[in-house]
């Protein structure tokens, strides 16, 4: 991927895909939630019981367990660490890297055995790569998606929105 | 890297916030924080020490609303400014679009100031970007003190690359949006 790139833009039909991935990751680990976010925190799609509090907040700190985690990996002179695992009292979650571009968490309770999510879950990470891989390949304007007088509307919702 | 998704019609952008210990960076987001209106912003989430020191970040998603149809979404973030949390800043600067340098414009905090501007285009480079293609935005914090150097002066020692900068008082706000504004035009017009 070329790294000066400065957006990623994932097409409605990419998206569909990577819902109906996550929707089957819930339903056969019998899990309560799932969710796709970019490495940056930013929460790309999620699946499962609908009233979570505060995904936005979860997706920055899952991100930021994760950089730091693979920050400490270097420091181990490990490669990386793929695979993060946090046991709860009444949930888990387990968080999985898709190409070091995106992360893919799983929340769950006692009736699920880690096993068992562990193997779905890589399932899930080879076809969420695929879809990746195909994102990143596109090479759609942004002006195409966005519409040309999208910069000049922005630059007014900002001097509206920011100020004191 | 900004995010766009094409079928929730979500733009999304990361914004940090770096700079030396105690130049000002957690004051950014608390006047950004206590100034927009209710319904732009989340809450403030800061991980810090018990004695308020940013410990991993902090952390405040503003939300920009609809714009031409995409439903827009800033997300800020501090880093811990001391020496100790290297590399947790190299974790908090992970996919992040633009930076705002935050600078302490006390005489005696120039050598910091100096340092970790440095480290920060090391990371950068790091991540495999240019750093002087990286959209950056300079703020000269603390202005109201009276051993400051003048802006000449922090001007010759940290823009050489001749990015857009402000004089800033963090605590009371001048400044911070004037700030915030040219980081997301900058942002907004390199997606
Ligand atoms: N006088 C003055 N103090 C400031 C200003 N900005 C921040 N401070 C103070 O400097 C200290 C460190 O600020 P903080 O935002 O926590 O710095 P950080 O380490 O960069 O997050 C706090 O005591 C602030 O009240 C400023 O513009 N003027
Ligand atoms: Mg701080």
């Amino acid at each position: 991927m070329d790294p000066q790139l400065t957006s990623l833009i994932v097409p409605s039909e990419e998206i569909a895909k990577i819902e109906e991935c996550l929707n089957h990751l819930v339903e056969d680990t019998g899990g309560n939630y799932t969710l796709l976010l970019d490495k940056s925190g930013q929460v790309i799609a999620s699946q499962g019981d609908g009233d979570r509090q505060d995904i936005t907040a979860l997706g920055a700190l899952i991100a930021g367990t994760f950089a730091s985690s693979r920050e400490v990996a270097k420091l181990l002179r490990e490669k990386d660490f793929r695979v993060l695992f946090q046991q709860g009292v009444r949930e888990n979650i387990f968080i999985a890297l898709i190409e070091e571009q995106w992360i893919l968490c799983i929340i769950f309770n006692k009736g699920t055995h880690i096993g068992l999510v562990k193997v779905l879950t890589k399932k899930a990470t080879d076809e969420l790569a695929g879809v990746l891989e195909r994102v990143r390949q596109q090479h759609k304007a942004r002006d195409e998606v966005l519409g040309s007088s999208f910069r000049t509307s922005m630059e007014d919702t900002i001097d509206l929105l920011f100020r004191d | 890297m900004a995010l766009i998704n094409v079928a929730a019609r979500e733009i999304h952008c990361k914004i940090v916030y770096y700079g030396p210990g105690m130049c000002g960076k957690t004051s950014n987001l608390q006047y950004i924080h206590a100034q927009v209106p209710r319904d732009t912003k989340g809450d403030l989430l800061s991980i810090a020490t018990e004695t308020e020191r940013t410990l991993f970040f902090d952390f405040l998603p503003l939300d920009l609303g609809k714009v031409r149809g995409f439903q827009t979404r800033f997300h800020l973030y501090t880093v811990p400014g001391q020496v100790l949390y290297e590399r947790t800043r190299v974790a908090v600067l992970n996919g992040s679009d633009g930076v705002v340098f935050v600078a302490d414009s006390q005489r005696s905090k120039l050598e910091e100031n100096i340092k970790s501007l440095k480290e920060l285009a090391i990371n950068i480079t790091r991540q495999n970007k240019k750093f002087q293609d990286y959209p950056v935005v300079l703020q000269y914090n603390k202005r109201d003190l009276s051993e400051i150097l003048p802006v000449s002066v922090l001007d010759k020692y940290l823009n050489g690359m001749h990015w857009q900068r402000y004089e800033a008082i963090a605590t009371t706000g001048v400044g911070v949006f004037d700030t915030l504004k040219a980081i997301s035009k900058l942002v907004i017009s390199r997606l």
